[in-house]
């Protein structure tokens, strides 16, 4: 790696952490501006007045918003964010246990995507206006058009209810333990311990999920790699390479794939990091019990310190992605390794 | 002849498994419920919270079966002498970890839960003054001023095992006692029950186990394994059930999965009647809503036959039935000579004439919970009836937490809101006291804001009054005065349905003698059976 290609990886850091910390303030001001008092939702209506003092005394509600951020920030930095309210656990236990599970999945999809929709999207392009080039179109329009969650019921009625082929639920079957936790994706941690029933049962449970989330990506990475892929064809580097008979093979990966991956990489990287978000509905179908699904419910339960925590690390993922995909660009494109201020 | 011996191993081995199977098989029991489970006792509140904390552990009474009021249980006798509760404790009862249960725990139990100040507490606060253990098998409770709903109160105060707890107490804000065990006990259980936490994940499900040591007879039918699982979707467990993997739905699938899935011959439905209501709350210090005539008005004007067709499964089955009142039938001091109301313009017109507002000048909103979309229908079924009375009305579709935040100011309440009531204990006071006594306006269960002095005095009356007959009477009263006074509109009693599969049989849920008089008890699983 250059040393002008460290620099700008470097000044890439710093502004993502200014981004964190702009994020975390405005998540901390927004999640106390929700209405509803946590402490008396977290309470019941029952509660006496004096329960709610006490939990909101607890919880630092009565404090002014910059004095509740600072307590905020201290424990942060202490790596404690807090009990959350709604699974009454510390929000870091719960989010040590629910983001693998979503990584896991979003994982699957992010390959999905990449690996079924750029392919078709280099099919369509080289068979342009072609017979194969609209049934591509025609997929991927479904496919960009139809949010995940009616994928998801759809497909758990074709694979699940109506053949039975794929379980509808869970990251597990019964009666199979969960593998030794590594890194709490199950089918990593059951390849790494050996267990290859487990491995195959956890990804077994993956294929539907992970196929909903990744639906709409594939047809949104088709049609954008197509076009890509079909401009590049037209430029007259392309055209010199076939008048010299250059395999056509060679052509469509050396000369044409790589240029036109630029606006792929960059929607691929936006779509994996949104898929961490996304993932919510997907979650509740299959009853995958992910953070996406954690997030929302922390919302709906008014649940400040899980409304924080998650959406910190929602914010984190997007920006390393972003960085990785920046870096993968600045790599496919020389011009960009070469002037890495102005194009990053 | 390899071969030969091959085949004969293999056939061998068949049979011996045949042989073994009957013996190895665990009947696993798989329900779920919307919000996750607390299993902390001490913080529970909710029906998952509760269905943990009625398997997990066991309280010093329990509700009857059959008929309203408590019995004992781990307390095998009691009494009292005024506001002292002597309760006399089983000899026999040993908690999962093999300690034996003494009245030290019983102590523990109350005063962590008080200290603590979570969930139920407010039960116990202020009511009980001391609660102390004068031999292992002796604890007496001394309360400040009579407190009648103080028995039924019981069964909410689950015993913990106090040595397991302290043997497992992080640091935390309770002097000596750390945090109470709380980080243990959030993962794990401390209790007698039938059954034993063997995981909890509180986003996916709670694994029991039978506890063998129970100190009642749990049938060898009852599972062997039950999985509590949470936040299914409705379209998963229609899917999971009719693959037999699920057994019991929760009570929140919509009225239309419900009916859908009845119709499959491998389905039953199960109920539980009598343990709550559907209220709809009328703001009564809005116009014009503030005048009784206009209340009255609205209450005749509700189009109830349709109302509970919106919640009816079957010809024979709804997850509701007339309601005359604020108590539902079967609970004490249920007013069986009040009239059960019945659409009828005719009256509605004759009182909107005495209402001092005109019903165009002041609009009504009428609101529904975003979660519950079935209270959407019922906001229609409104609209339309209150416009024939030339009301005019807007629709406030309202999240939880803002309806929270909303009903905690008299002018931010809106004049209609809908809720489902469950009272945590069998007791009218419990229904009743937090939605109508003046003294504690402002939260969702007392959204109508009713300040009424008649009201106030039989409700405190009913407090302190222990002896049964009188008491009865006075929530008869209370319940006429309210019928009066029209806070709300009593829409309908509700009736728990779940949709289970033909291989469980869940008595309590099934057999109205056999019930519960207190919700989520009906599903002990000690009491059900798994084909």
């Amino acid at each position: 790696m250059s040393s002008s290609l460290l620099k700008a990886f470097a000044l890439r850091l710093w502004t993502s952490l200014l981004v964190l910390v702009g994020v975390s303030i405005l998540i901390f001001c927004i999640a106390r501006v929700i209405p509803g008092d946590p402490a008396r939702i977290a309470l019941g209506p029952d509660a006496s007045e004096d329960q709610v003092i006490q939990l909101r005394e607890r919880l630092h509600l009565n404090e002014p918003l910059p004095v509740q951020y600072l307590e905020f920030v201290r424990n942060f930095a202490a790596g404690d964010l807090g009990m959350s309210l709604y699974t009454r656990r510390p929000v870091t236990t719960d989010i040590g246990s629910f983001l693998p599970a979503t990584l896991e999945l979003v994982f699957l999809a992010g390959l999905l995507v990449a690996a079924i929709g750029i392919p078709v999207g280099v099919l369509a392009a080289r068979y342009r206006d072609r017979g194969i080039d609209h049934v591509v179109r025609l997929l991927a329009l479904l496919g960009v058009v139809t949010p995940s969650f009616v994928w998801a019921i759809l497909l758990m009625l074709i694979f699940a209810f109506f053949a039975e082929l794929l379980p509808v639920a869970g990251r597990l079957s019964e009666g199979v333990a969960p593998p030794p936790t590594i890194v709490g994706m199950y089918t990593i941690d059951a390849l790494i311990a050996g267990q290859w029933t487990t491995f195959l049962d956890a990804a077994r449970h993956m294929v539907l999920p992970g196929l909903a989330l990744a639906l709409s990506g594939i047809g949104q990475i088709a049609r954008m790699t197509r076009a890509s892929v079909a401009e590049t064809y037209a430029a007259p580097y392309i055209e010199m390479a076939q008048a010299y008979g250059f395999p056509e093979r060679r052509i469509a990966s050396r000369y044409a794939l790589r240029p036109a991956m630029i606006p792929t990489l960059t929607i691929l990287g936006l779509d994996f990091a949104n898929m961490l978000g996304a993932a919510f509905l997907v979650e509740q179908v299959f009853a995958w019990p992910g953070l996406a699904r954690y997030g929302v419910q922390a919302i709906l339960h008014k649940d400040l310190n899980a409304i924080v925590g998650v959406v910190l690390i929602v914010s984190a993922f997007f920006l390393i992605v972003n960085i990785l995909v920046d870096m993968a660009i600045a790599w496919l494109n020389p011009r960009i390794r070469l002037e890495p201020r102005r194009a990053m | 002849m390899k071969k030969q011996l091959i085949n004969q191993t293999a056939t061998a081995m068949a049979a011996m498994l045949a042989l073994a199977s009957p013996a190895m098989a665990q009947t696993i029991l798989r329900l779920d419920e919307v919000a996750v489970g607390e299993l902390d006792p001490a913080k529970a509140l909710d029906v998952g919270d509760s269905v943990l904390m009625f398997n997990a552990y066991d309280t010093l009474v329990i509700a009857n079966q059959g008929k309203p009021g408590v019995g004992p249980h781990l307390a095998k006798s009691w009494t009292v002498d005024g506001t002292t509760f002597t309760f006399t404790l089983r000899d026999d009862v040993t908690f999962h970890s093999g300690n034996k249960m003494t009245a030290s725990d019983v102590v523990f139990s109350f005063n962590r839960m008080v200290d603590m100040g979570q969930g139920l507490s407010h039960l116990f606060r202020g009511h009980v003054k001391s609660v102390e253990a004068t031999d292992d098998h002796t604890v007496v409770f001394q309360l400040g001023q009579p407190y009648a709903p103080f028995l039924t109160a019981l069964t909410r105060l689950p015993i913990l095992d106090s040595k397991t707890v302290k043997g497992n107490t992080g640091p935390g804000n309770f002097g000596d006692n750390g945090d109470y065990g709380q980080a243990f006990l959030s993962k794990n259980d401390a209790g007698s029950g039938a059954y034993r936490v063997t995981s909890h994940n509180p986003q996916e499900q709670t694994e029991f186990g039978k506890f063998t040591g129970y100190f009642l007879n749990v049938p060898d039918t009852a599972p062997d394994q039950v999985r509590m699982r949470y936040s299914l979707e409705g379209a998963t467990v229609r899917t999971l059930m009719t693959r037999g993997e699920h057994d019991i739905s929760s009570q929140w699938l919509v009225p239309d999965i419900m009916r859908a899935m009845a119709r499959d011959r491998n389905m039953q439905l199960l109920s539980e009647a009598g343990t709550g209501a559907f209220t709809i709350k009328l703001n009564t210090q809005l116009p014009p809503l503030d005048d009784v005539h206009c209340r009255r008005a609205l209450a005749h004007a509700v189009d109830y036959k349709s109302l509970l067709s919106l919640v009816k499964i079957t010809d024979e089955v709804a997850q509701g039935r007339p309601a005359n009142g604020p108590l539902p039938v079967g609970t004490l001091g249920f007013n069986p000579d009040l009239p059960y109301p019945v659409q009828d313009m005719k009256k509605a017109q004759d009182e909107l004439k005495q209402c001092r507002h005109d019903p165009k000048a002041n609009k009504i909103t009428i609101s529904w919970i975003a979660e519950v979309p079935l209270e959407e229908r019922f906001a229609l079924l409104m609209q339309a009836n209150f416009q024939q009375l030339g009301f005019t009305t807007e629709i406030l579709r309202m999240p939880w937490a803002l309806y929270n935040e909303r009903v905690t100011k008299v002018e931010t309440t809106p004049h209609i809101g809908q809720l489902f009531v469950r009272p945590a204990v069998p007791d009218p006071d419990a229904m009743l006291y937090n939605t109508y006594h003046s003294s504690v306006r402002g939260t969702y269960h007392a959204a109508q804001w009713l300040k009424d002095a008649e009201v106030d005095r039989l409700l405190d009356e009913g407090r302190k009054t222990v002896d049964q007959a009188k008491r009865e009477q006075i929530y008869r009263d209370v319940s006429a005065r309210l019928v009066e006074l029209q806070p709300n509109i009593f829409a309908f009693d509700t009736q728990t349905v779940y949709i289970a599969r033909k291989n469980v049989s869940a008595p309590p849920l099934q057999d109205p003698s056999q019930a519960y008089s207190q919700a989520t008890v009906n599903l002990m699983f000690r009491n059900m059976a798994v084909k």
